[in-house]
């Protein structure tokens, strides 16, 4: 049912490959799709993928840099797939063990790995051993503990058999009575399939019936509490219980029943709590003359305050949760035994263990948070190099700290080298040539200094030669058509028209407040294109990525007018807010454009770097979360304040203590 | 009156020669005092210790040997296939390459030299780490090219090779530069000589762009080599490196069985 199996070494040579019956298609796209997205951006903590219809696991050979690939159908829901990968590398190790340690790929290129039969039998196993578990059903009742308990009360009791003739008269023991007989047709059909359970066969009947009477009881009890009408028949079953067997004492039960009915207090609560709500929706009608006089303190602010305190204690909850689990393995050594363990690390071979990697992980975690990386992207790192790392065999003189530190400085370089090329000229050039405006669009949160950043961006785009159109989309925010009308005045006096062949080389494009965003951005690239601009910057309104409306109008301004590059502007000082922002945006984007391939964020704009001294994190978190590549930094507010960035400086910065 | 600064000044020479008179007089009683062939010892142990030092600084600033020939390009060129037909003469498969792999390679040569063949990564991501690694242990490197898609990739090609040939290390040892465009197998692949008639009209372009592009944030600023000639149109005749247009196909014509064409890839590699 597997639709392909192959095995290839982290340099590319594929070793060994198998492909189900009937599969035409060879698998090297999903493969490489598979490599592409989560082995090369660093998410490999969790081992599977899905591409188009195809559901691919994997796993990471890292002594012999290995990678072992399944895929299968996604509709198919396979149990055995990850138990069966473990096998087969397990498998495929030791039986090419001589060719895989030789260093060098000239081993592997000239040997031949005829894995076909031992695949075959793993596969058989894996797949019969599926079947024979079948579906999980439910304990029977023999196999559970109530049996084995009222199998040694029955033997002092006497009172079974009258509890029996008294099943038929309640409606809620025929209904017991019914799925008493279920069980019993079930372990009468298992009783025949299993012999253990042929000698509990003769207890039935009176394992039911003190089923039964147990669940009476409480019934009773229940029914005590509240006014119904038949008094009469529910005392007698509890007086006649003390002769048959001793009363148990329930520690929170309490002698009498009466304790147990919580029927009133619940009903009078639920009505005490709804009376009060209603109280609160009447007061807002209130609130306009409750502003007069001194402000209110912070309490009185009822429902609000609680809700909100209630969800910051879910979410706290949640990170205390996602905080234990993360740091749940805490290594149980001795002194004694820590110290010949780290003797034992220095010299010689050892292969890296999970326990061993646990401490150093957690510290880099913790120091990767304290950096301003986000904390969830933190532990995703974690993760990702723990599985790269697993089962490495490391050098002599080399501790586990030094590797770990090490694979994270590596991962963190190749997150924040761009995944394609990245050259704003070369590409403005390439639109001049095809006589058309090349369009950037600058969207983000607001005050992250878009505004700013698209006048700095300008300047730099004059300095090289390019003529600018500045489109004032930003209808909403009082001063913005000013703000990008001063930075126009400026720009152009300290280039003047008369070096640029009398034309103005930077043109503001404006219809004023309160108009439609996406209609000025659609007539501003007209205008461009009529008078030949090389470049138009859509300068957007600030929004929060919660609030739909202004989403929804954001992405209806860059499905409609196809910008060539959109630009997300987030500040460095953001923590764990970026992943939430960048997240929402891209959402946004993705789900109100009406073509196939929407247009998603092309890059990201990273500014007042200059405020972060080291804890250069919120590159790492917006890099991660959206595979795009820092396009310009702004470190400080006049026009030369735009820089590129350079990833090992980052990372440096970043690793330091 | 000229005498007076004159004694004052010999009062004060012989003043601060006093505290360090004590000074000298104890150190000199106690040289005496030790035995004269420990002293002996000491001597050639800080002479052992000073000679090691320097040895050892000499050894590490020389030049790193340079005996790997790297095969470089963008993702998706058949380097990893070219690498296995030069070792091998096999077909094998391939998939996305994570990291380097390296093997002893011997020339067709009546030398019979031998170097490393080093095939590097090609994903975005990866190639700069990997370049940064090997890169001082090149004598030559072989460019990859998918002269299929060259069109489309035109201006990544470009940009890869001009992040090559700008690099310190580089222009400093000057590697031979051999540009294999791969995949003539299939029929719109591009001529060797179309391509580099358009990757020099290319880097033409680059040389402007990429000087003009911003400095990164900590201030250190682009590569600062300029290629070619100023004031001339870019040609790789202009470049101190030698550097060599050939075609070849790492798959072969007659499918994934039989031979690859790469007997100029050979050729040239044996001339190294």
């Amino acid at each position: 049912m597997l639709d392909f199996f192959t095995i290839f070494s982290k340099g590319g040579i594929v070793l060994w490959c198998f492909q189900g019956t009937g599969v035409t298609e060879s698998f090297t796209g999903p493969v490489n799709a598979l490599i592409r997205s989560v082995i090369l951006q660093e998410r490999s903590g969790n081992n599977s993928y899905s591409h188009d219809a195809l559901s691919l696991k994997y796993k990471l050979d890292n002594e012999f840099e290995l990678v072992f690939v399944v895929g299968f159908q996604k509709i198919l829901t396979l149990t055995y797939v990850d138990k069966f990968i473990d096998d087969v590398q397990l498998h495929f190790r030791d039986r090419y063990k001589n060719e895989l340690e030789q260093k060098g790929a000239l081993a592997l290129l000239n040997s031949h790995f005829a894995f076909e039969d031992d695949f075959k039998m793993l596969l058989r196993e894996a797949e019969e051993s599926s079947k024979a578990r079948g579906p999980t059903s439910m304990r029977s009742f023999n196999a559970s503990l109530k049996s084995q308990k009222t199998v040694k009360s029955m033997i002092e009791t006497k009172g079974g058999d009258k509890g029996k003739e008294q099943g038929g008269k309640k409606n809620k023991n025929a209904k017991k009575e019914a799925p008493a007989a279920e069980p019993v047709k079930g372990e009468k059909a298992k009783a025949s399939t299993s012999a253990q359970k042929t000698e509990e066969n003769g207890n039935q009947g009176l394992t039911q019936e003190e089923i039964i009477q147990k669940k009476r009881e409480e019934f009773i009890r229940k029914r005590m509490g509240a006014p119904v009408e038949k008094p009469s028949k529910s005392p007698k079953p509890v007086k006649e219980k003390p002769k048959g067997k001793e009363k148990r004492v329930w520690t929170l039960g309490g002698s009498s029943t009466k304790e147990l009915d919580y029927s009133q207090s619940n009903g009078n609560g639920a009505h005490a709590a709804g009376d009060q709500g209603l109280d609160a929706q009447a007061d807002p009608g209130m609130q306009l003359s409750s502003m007069k006089g001194d402000l209110l303190a912070v309490d009185y602010e009822s429902s609000e305050g609680e809700e909100e305190e209630e969800e910051e204690e879910e979410e706290d909850a949640v990170e205390r949760v996602v905080v234990a689990d993360t740091s749940k393995k805490i290594p149980k050594k001795g002194a004694f035994g820590g110290m010949f363990g780290m003797l034992k690390g220095l010299v010689g071979s050892k292969s890296l263990s999970q326990e061993d990697m646990e401490p150093v992980l957690d510290k880099m975690r913790d120091h990767l948070i304290a950096k301003n990386v986000a904390a969830e992207i933190a532990s995703q790192l974690c993760d990702s190099v723990a599985k790269k790392l697993e089962g490495k065999v490391m050098g002599t003189f080399t501790t586990v700290a030094s590797t770990v530190k090490g694979a994270l400085q590596d991962s963190l370089v190749q997150i924040l080298q761009p995944k394609r090329r990245v050259d704003i000229l070369r590409d403005v050039l390439e639109a001049r040539s095809q006589r058309r405006p090349f369009v950037i669009t600058f969207c983000g949160v607001n005050g992250v200094g878009k505004s700013t950043n698209l006048a700095k961006i300008s300047f730099w785009l004059i300095e090289n030669g390019f003529t600018v159109l500045i489109a004032a989309c930003d209808t909403f925010r009082a001063g913005a058509v000013e703000q990008l009308r001063t930075h126009q005045r400026r720009l152009n006096s300290l280039h003047p028209p008369q070096d640029h062949g009398g034309r103005p080389i930077v043109q503001l494009y404006e219809k004023g407040y309160g108009k439609d965003a996406a209609g000025i951005a659609m007539e501003a690239i007209a205008y461009a294109r009529n008078q030949a601009f090389d470049v138009v910057l859509v300068d957007t309104a600030g929004r929060m990525q919660d609030n739909t409306p202004l989403m929804t109008a954001l992405a209806k301004l860059i499905a409609v007018n196809m910008p060539d590059l959109v630009l997300f502007v987030g500040e460095a000082l953001v923590g764990n807010e970026a992943v939430d922002q960048l997240v929402k945006f891209n959402q946004a984007l993705a789900d109100h454009s009406m073509s196939d391939k929407p247009r998603l964020i092309d890059g990201i704009v990273l500014t007042k770097f200059d405020t972060i001294d080291d804890k250069v994190g919120a590159a790492i978190s917006m890099t991660y979360i959206t595979g795009q590549p820092i396009v310009f930094v702004g470190t400080g507010q006049t026009y030369n304040d735009l820089r590129s960035l350079n990833a090992r400086a980052v990372v440096g910065a970043l690793m330091k203590a | 009156m000229a005498t007076e600064p004159g004694i004052n000044m010999e009062a004060k020479i012989d003043a601060r020669e006093n505290p360090f008179e004590p000074y000298l007089d104890a150190l000199k009683k106690v040289l005496e005092d030790q035995d004269p062939i420990f002293m002996i010892g000491i001597v050639v142990s800080l002479a052992v210790v000073v000679i090691t030092v320097v040895f050892l600084k000499y050894i590490l600033s020389r030049k790193t040997v340079q005996s790997a020939v790297l095969l470089v390009g963008l993702c998706d060129s058949g380097k990893t296939l070219l690498f296995s037909r030069l070792l091998s003469g096999k077909f094998k498969k391939t998939q996305t390459s994570i990291t380097d792999s390296s093997a002893p390679y011997k020339a067709k040569n009546e030398r019979g030299s031998s170097w490393i063949l080093i095939d590097l990564p090609g994903h975005d991501s990866l190639r700069p780490q990997y370049v940064e690694k090997f890169k001082s242990a090149a004598r030559a490197m072989v460019f990859v090219v998918d002269s299929a898609i060259f069109q489309k990739e035109v201006r990544d090609v470009a940009e890869f090779l001009y992040f090559l040939l700008t690099d310190s290390v580089v222009s400093r040892n000057v590697p031979s530069l051999i540009v294999a465009c791969n995949k003539q197998d299939i029929t719109m692949a591009k001529s060797a000589k179309l391509i580099r008639q358009q990757l020099e009209k290319e880097m033409n372009t680059l040389r402007v762009t990429r000087s003009a592009a911003l400095s990164a944030q900590d201030g250190s600023a682009g590569a600062s080599v300029h290629l070619g000639k100023k004031g001339k149109d870019f040609e790789f005749s202009q470049l101190p490196m030698k550097v060599e247009f050939l075609e070849c196909s790492a798959r072969g014509s007659k499918g994934e069985d039989g031979e690859a064409d790469i007997a100029s890839l050979e050729k040239s590699l044996a001339k190294l």
